[in-house]
């Protein structure tokens, strides 16, 4: 029982509020929203404002702070993995009462919002267990903390370079004693059986999303960044077949909506390419102000979309051994995050992506607070500047304060691509 | 004759300039915000017109800029201040041989901007959020200290010890530092001129962002401040080009673009018909 019966409710309308503010910008603000984005317009409507619970099958639902966290072991035990990495300033806010106020938006919403879980953790109920991976010295932290909350944390020990064959060796070992664990957990085995179908399973979807996002490289764009972001956010939490064939849905509306002829954006409009800080809803206020703008996020390098979905496992033999250790490589040797020591990969990607998706300028989002995310940023904006790509830099949080600055800033940057590209033009000419 | 007004709507006071087809200033007129932006932003509009004897309809192409942009609807554009500042500052700079770098410290935020020659923005940076090292904390401060605004300028070279230092980052913190100094006895003109080095030292840290080039205009209201301007030609290293109406660089610039857009359209029209 709480000491305070008004005090849940109250939250509840805080956070619906900031939650209702923001779905209702990414809708009403845009024409045309493709028909198949009602699915996720209505869930995120449906949990986060009415305060509904996800629809799971039964079975041991698995909180995971991070995308590096095997799902395909978990499911294989049959458990449903459920990413906690939350988007909302409610949270933010109890999450500072028990972290530095200084620390990362993202870190502190998570932990506020597992604080109260007198009646269950929301949109969510009960935890079984929760994984947290060593990534970075916060949510390292955090993991000690909720644990102190109550919750049983299973830490993930992640090593901070990729290179090394030994960090290889190290995390393999790690992810097999994850699969001990989930094993004791679930009182189920992984076999090569199951491991196959879940891994069939996250690859559907895995496909699904690549479909989409190769669509993105259309110019003028066919979809806005900010309906991928809460499609790959929905990924977080939603029934996973569910969610796919939603996916496949939009796909196969957007295929036809090229073959007639629709423009989701303007044909000058501005191509940007996102990185940096993932934004995770309702925090979706820079790709909004972006596209207000009249820009269009046409690919991102962020762990709450593309780095989350794109690469897939690659496995030699399929022995449950083997396949466990190649699970640990996927989740390993791909990943951009900056809490590498070294990050060539991350730099490389930005270019490529820069490349394929035609994009004409990158936003780096920064949460005041990442401190490895703000000290990437001086040598991706100069790997970026020796390719003439421009890059804009944002240090922001969650806080909606800083809204109009931010307009000021994204709009001048906008022009800024614009003038250049009618420089470019009557230089030709 | 055809005129074009720019309107900057900023955090702290209403520019607004008017140039006619030959892109040369007519006249000028600055204005407090307030708190009703769209109506002061009306009124100064209203004013500037009458001085100079002129119909709403000669105004052919009008732009706003500034914080309150978008609540300007009487405006045919917007434009972010950035770019007007940076065209603004292209224009006016060609008479002291061409700029590269502006530094604008503005009510509530200060940026740099780096042009290219033809007054393009290569780079720009801005504070994040927080008012130190902008007009804010000059007001904050000259309030603590019980003088003038415009007097902050005099007591900076009047001073007879050296600057003090104000190391706070952040304008509540600084006003209490500001208060500690003067409770031990300090003089109000080391205090002054301390605040001027503060603000400097910080738009130095902005202006290395985006990369220095010669030569460096500054502007924005506070460029009005000539202790300020000593600060920053001292911590830069350089002298800094400082307009005549350092205020109205923003508006003079979306004027500029005014006129710009408006002959584009005429230049569009002619070919259609």
């Amino acid at each position: 029982m709480a000491a305070n019966p008004d005090t849940p409710l109250f939250n509840r309308t805080r956070q619906a509020r900031e939650a209702e503010v923001m779905l209702n910008k990414l809708i009403d603000e845009f024409d045309d929203n493709p028909a198949s984005m009602h699915y996720f317009y209505d869930l995120f409507r449906r949990l986060f404002i009415q305060g509904e619970k996800v629809a799971h099958p039964p079975g041991a639902q698995i909180g995971i702070t991070c995308i590096q966290a095997p799902e395909e072991l978990i499911r294989a035990v049959g458990a449903i993995p459920i990413r906690l990495c939350n988007g909302a300033y409610h949270y933010d806010q109890i999450g500072a009462d028990l972290m530095p106020a200084k620390s990362c938006s993202l870190v502190k919403a998570t932990l506020g919002r597992l604080h109260d879980h007198e009646q269950g953790v929301p949109r969510v109920g009960k935890l079984e267990a929760i994984i947290n991976p060593s990534t970075c010295d916060q949510k390292k932290k955090a993991g000690v903390m909720m644990e102190e909350l109550g919750y049983q944390v299973h830490d993930l020990e992640f090593p901070n370079v990729k290179e090394s064959e030994p960090a290889r060796i190290y995390w393999q070992r790690t992810v097999r004693e994850l699969a001990v664990t989930l094993q004791r957990l679930t009182g189920r085995r992984v076999t090569r059986k199951n491991l196959n179908t879940a891994m069939a399973r996250t690859r559907r979807a895995q496909m699904a999303f690549r479909a989409l996002h190769n669509l993105r490289r259309k110019a003028p764009s066919l979809i806005l960044g900010k309906d991928v972001f809460l499609i790959t956010n929905a990924y977080f939490f939603d029934d996973l077949e569910r969610w796919t064939s939603a996916v496949e849905a939009l796909v196969a509306e957007l295929k036809q909506r090229q073959q007639n002829g629709f423009n989701a954006a303007q044909k000058k409009a501005p191509r940007i390419l996102f990185t940096g800080s993932p934004p995770v809803f309702p925090n979706l206020k820079l790709p909004l102000l972006i596209e207000e703008a009249g820009g269009v996020v046409v690919a991102d390098e962020t762990c709450s979309a593309n780095r989350m979905l794109y690469d897939l496992p690659a496995v030699d033999e399929w022995r449950v051994n083997h396949m466990i250790d190649a699970l640990a490589d996927h989740y390993l040797k791909p990943c951009t995050c900056p809490i590498f020591t070294r990050n060539d990969d991350r730099r490389r990607r930005l270019l490529d992506l820069a490349r394929d998706f035609a994009a004409d300028g990158v936003v780096y989002q920064a949460f005041s607070g990442c401190q490895v995310y703000e000290m990437e940023q001086r040598s991706v904006a100069r790997t970026l500047q020796e390719a003439g790509i421009p890059m804009l830099y944002v240090e922001t949080d969650y806080s909606p304060d800083d809204m109009g600055q931010l307009s000021t800033r994204i709009e001048a940057f906008l022009e800024s691509i614009k003038t250049r590209k009618r420089q470019a033009r009557t230089q030709r000419a | 004759m055809n005129y074009f007004v720019g309107i900057d709507i900023g955090s702290t006071a209403i520019k607004a300039a008017l140039v006619n087809e030959e892109r040369q200033l007519v006249g000028l007129h600055v204005a407090d915000s307030g708190s009703l932006f769209h109506k002061n932003a009306k009124t100064a509009l209203q004013t500037l017109l009458e001085r100079y004897s002129l119909q709403r309809e000669q105004v052919r192409y009008l732009i706003a800029t500034g914080y309150g942009r978008k609540l300007f609807k009487e405006a045919d554009d917007s434009i972010s201040e950035i770019t007007a500042n940076a065209i603004g500052a292209h224009e006016a700079g060609k008479a002291y041989g061409g700029v590269r770098t502006i530094i604008n410290i503005g009510g509530q935020d200060s940026k740099a901007i780096q042009i290219d020659d033809q007054g393009t923005v290569i780079n720009f940076a801005m504070n994040d959020k927080c008012a130190a090292g902008t007009g804010r904390f000059l007001d904050v401060a000259a309030a603590n200290l019980d003088i003038d605004l415009e007097a902050l300028g005099e007591y900076h070279f009047n001073g007879r010890a050296a600057p003090l230092s104000i190391n706070s980052t952040c304008t509540v913190f600084a006003e209490s530092e500001i208060i500690g100094l003067l409770a031990n006895g300090h003089g109000k003109e080391e205090i002054v001129a301390g605040i001027h080095y503060s603000i400097a030292k910080r738009t130095l840290r902005l202006a290395k962002r985006v990369g220095i080039e010669d030569r460096v205009y500054f502007d924005g209201g506070p460029a009005l401040n000539k202790g300020l301007v000593a600060a920053l030609q001292d911590e830069l290293q350089r002298e800094l080009v400082v307009p005549a109406h350092p205020q109205t660089t923003t508006a003079f610039g979306a004027a500029i673009l005014a006129c710009n857009e408006w002959l584009a359209d005429q230049a569009i029209g002619e070919q259609v018909t």
